[in-house]
């Protein structure tokens, strides 16, 4: 009897608990929509399948046994190197496990590392040549999407993983945004380059455009600064200058209602001191 | 998760497979190439390497078939050349400066076999039927014949016709050996034959 109610307790519980969330804690919780959009497509959404040969169909068959098995697909662990985000490695990354290179023999621990070469990229919106490391792979997604910055733009930020590409994919989309302006020079081909990419446009709103490609860090740190500038403080002293300024004022044009009162006239005792004058004179 | 978990092999590498062959179109007339709307087949790698990153051609969108009014079925227009490398062997002999070795003592009257064996020296293989003399009787040896040059003229595939820059260089042993000259094959020369200059002025002297 116990049992079954603390099961149900606890049944209702992990029903009502929620864990917290990384964008529950601290500053991160004034973190906006549009940097959530970001992340979820950044480290939430499954990257395509690079390493591995994902199977299709749900079930598959043993053919020895006819044992009905699930098709699991699991994803290979990546490891992401620094240098990851020095370049554009298309999905690609550096895989740790053993190879089993004999039967009669231990396995051995290998890493699998992508084969890295520095070519020239050549981006339409931005108007420029880059410089960059990058796989056969990255080269084949660009022919296959007609253009380096058509691959940028259609590729969610998981499959682009490194920093290089999504800070490119910002620049872009502000290029973009602004009407391409490094085209100014040549109304016709801007005009050309702006039809071209504006689709992508729809997809973004300035502020996400804005939050787009940020390292966590990079947020958070812009959320303090936002937070910071708008909540400036104001130093005391200049509260209190300004308040005795107006004191000031207010004392002067009383003064001037009471000016017919002369020292002179006072009776006051202190009006009569001379602190100036001689001793004997006192 | 133990290690035994992690032991992974090999399927495939992708680097190593042979790529179909990527369409491109040509935006400017390229030599040797082709022309603007023209298609091109190419190895992904060379056409990204050589066409595309330079600004040379565009992808083949279906935007960019109809910017450039691509037209596969356009007759390829038929070349004049009896081969599709005569242009880079003509290229290649007129550049050259045919150095043709003679006797600086014995006695000698000019003839086709000699030249065919400076071309052999020279590294190319050139029958002699194919080599027309020039118009005078060159006879030595005769030291002023070192200071002049004339030309030969060479056909190629029995079709294309190339002037040859030829030399008469006078070779003997020991102390009849005649003094080396820097770089003689970069000086200009006197034509042997009057007739003949204004056609060696035309080649150009690399």
């Amino acid at each position: 009897m116990a049992s079954s109610r603390i099961q149900a307790t606890v049944r209702q519980l992990s029903n009502t608990f929620k864990k917290k969330s990384r964008f529950d804690i601290g500053i991160a919780s004034e973190l906006p929509p549009a940097y959530k959009k970001f992340w979820r497509e950044w480290k939430v959404l499954k990257p395509a399948a690079v390493h591995f040969i994902p199977q299709e169909s749900k079930w598959k068959r043993d053919e020895l046994t006819g044992e009905t098995l699930p098709v699991q697909n699991v994803p290979i662990p990546l490891k992401h190197p620094a240098e990851i985000h020095e370049g554009i490695w298309g999905g690609e990354a550096v895989i740790k496990g053993f190879q089993k290179r004999s039967d009669q023999r231990r396995r051995v621990p290998h890493y699998w590392v992508p084969v890295l070469k520095r070519t020239v990229v050549r981006s339409e919106v931005l108007n420029t040549h880059l410089s960059v490391t990058v796989t056969d792979r990255t080269i084949n997604l660009i022919n296959d999407h007609y253009g380096f910055d058509h691959y940028l733009l259609k590729t969610p930020a998981c499959d682009l993983v490194s920093m290089l590409a999504l800070k490119l994919k910002k620049q872009i989309l502000i290029e973009l945004m602004n009407g391409c302006p490094r085209y100014a020079n040549n109304p016709q081909k801007q005009k050309e380059i702006y039809n071209e990419y504006k689709t992508y446009l729809s997809s973004y709103t300035p502020e996400e455009i804005e939050w787009y490609g940020l390292t966590w860090y990079e947020a958070l740190s812009k959320v303090a600064k936002q937070k910071e500038a708008q909540n400036k403080p104001v130093p005391l002293k200049n509260i209190y200058r300004k308040k005795l300024v107006e004191k000031l004022k207010a004392a002067e044009s009383e003064d001037k209602n009471d000016a017919t009162e002369e020292i002179s006239t006072t009776t006051s005792w202190l009006s009569k001191m001379n602190p100036f004058g001689k001793k004997d004179e006192a | 998760m133990r290690g035994r978990h992690f032991v992974y092999d090999l399927v495939e590498d992708t680097n190593v497979v042979k790529k179909p062959g990527m369409k491109i179109i040509l935006n400017q007339f390229i030599d040797g190439v082709g022309e603007t709307g023209d298609v091109l087949t190419l190895s992904p790698a060379k056409a990204y390497k050589n066409f595309l990153v330079p600004g040379l051609a565009v992808y083949a969108t279906p935007e960019n078939i109809a910017k450039y009014k691509v037209d596969e079925n356009k007759p390829k227009d038929k070349s004049n050349f009896s081969s599709p490398y005569v242009q880079r062997t003509m290229r290649c002999l007129s550049r050259l400066v045919l150095q043709i070795t003679m006797s600086k003592t014995e006695p000698w009257t000019l003839e086709p076999w000699h030249v065919r064996t400076s071309f052999r020296k020279a590294g190319f293989v050139v029958p002699e039927d194919t080599i027309t003399m020039p118009p005078v009787k060159i006879s030595g040896p005769d030291l002023s014949l070192q200071e002049k040059e004339f030309y030969v003229t060479v056909k190629i595939n029995n079709k294309e016709e190339v002037n040859v820059r030829c030399r008469i260089h006078h070779w003997a042993t020991g102390l009849e050996k005649l003094p080396w000259d820097e770089f003689h094959w970069k000086k200009p020369r006197e034509p042997l034959i009057p007739e003949q200059a204004a056609e060696l002025a035309n080649i150009p002297l690399a």
